[in-house]
């Protein structure tokens, strides 16, 4: 295998001239574990470096810290790793937010439908008092309940003066 | 800046912020107290965050000089604990023992053998992966002075390296 790419871009590091990408690549190239005899005594290095890089603080101090500024520490008694999730203290208030939010929904549904009730009763008093007929109890009712007629009755009523006009015509 | 946290703004500066203490004093704890200070101070200020432009750069200038006044104040100027010839190491104040620096890799030796400057550039550039540029502001320095000082770094670690194989 050819090493020449590999060699000619550690070459330009010791001189400081290689990018960042490029150096990207010589980290790539010695963390595996086929390096030529050539290339072996800067293995040491590269790999080092890997390690420094994953230095990192003791496993308290995030909660040391936070407790400093007086933030909460995480309530899991743990490290939020990489601090992606925030951790919430509930207070009652918070805890039982959901169930008033149900609580006022069904208040308010009761009072929209007895309002809805109470307005359909108060219509259909008010047409039996102004004599139009109106629905009660599923039946037509006109003025004051005291005419209440059946449809044959009325059809009755209706055709007999315009039969005996249809008479006169024809004599 | 509406809703600030120290968690989330402040706190995951933190490794970044310890490696490089470390690097400049070589001790932990010393590298840990020079983080919570940092950390501290950055949050203080932050009422000043938006005239800043680069929080994390600021974030790292005040710890590389928290760390410099740690070592100053120890009398350990260069932070050097043993000084480093030819790969050959010789004994400083007759603490270290044989044993015990063989415990170290021969690189973090090399490292640690550089003068601070060296050391720090080294650190943000082959560690922290930072560019020139960033490097120059951090340290108020020219590109130029910064490449000349990774240049030295890099020699003597690459003829360490040589003369130990």
């Amino acid at each position: 295998m050819d090493y020449k790419y590999i060699e000619q871009l550690l070459e330009r590091y010791w001189e400081c001239q290689t990018t960042r990408e490029e150096e990207a690549i010589l980290r790539t190239f010695f963390r595996q574990e086929d390096v030529p005899a050539s290339l072996l005594p800067y293995r040491q290095l590269f790999i080092e470096e890997d390690i420094m890089a994953g230095e990192h603080l003791s496993k308290d101090f995030q909660d040391k810290m936070l407790s400093m500024v007086g933030e909460e520490a995480s309530l899991l008694g743990g490290r939020l790793e990489g601090g992606c999730c925030k951790a919430r203290r509930l207070t009652v208030v918070r805890r039982l937010r959901p169930f008033y939010r149900a609580a006022g929904l069904v208040a308010i549904l009761l009072t929209i439908g007895n309002a809805a009730h109470q307005s359909f009763t108060e219509d259909a008093q008010q047409a039996i008092d102004n004599g139009q007929p109106s629905m009660v109890n599923g039946q037509w009712s006109m003025v004051n309940d005291s005419v209440t007629t059946q449809p044959e009755q009325q059809s009755a009523e209706l055709t007999t003066p315009t039969i005996d006009t249809l008479n006169a015509l024809t004599r | 800046m509406e809703n600030i946290s120290f968690r989330t703004a402040v706190l995951p500066l933190g490794d970044r912020l310890f490696r490089l203490a470390l690097r400049i004093t070589m001790n932990r704890a010393e590298a840990e107290d020079v983080v919570q200070d940092t950390l501290l101070k950055v949050w203080e200020q932050r009422s000043q965050w938006e005239q800043i432009n680069n929080l994390e750069a600021f974030a790292l200038t005040i710890c590389r000089n928290r760390a410099l006044d740690v070592i100053k104040r120890a009398g350990r100027n260069t932070a050097s604990l043993d000084k480093v010839d030819n790969g050959q190491w010789s004994m400083v104040n007759g603490q270290s023992t044989l044993e015990a620096r063989e415990q170290i890799s021969l690189v973090r030796r090399l490292m640690d053998g550089l003068p601070e400057v060296q050391r720090t550039i080294m650190q943000l550039r082959d560690i922290e992966g930072m560019t020139y540029q960033e490097i120059a502001q951090l340290l108020d320095i020219s590109e130029t002075q910064v490449k000349v000082y990774l240049h030295r770094a890099r020699t003597k670690i690459r003829k360490g390296l040589e003369i130990r194989d």
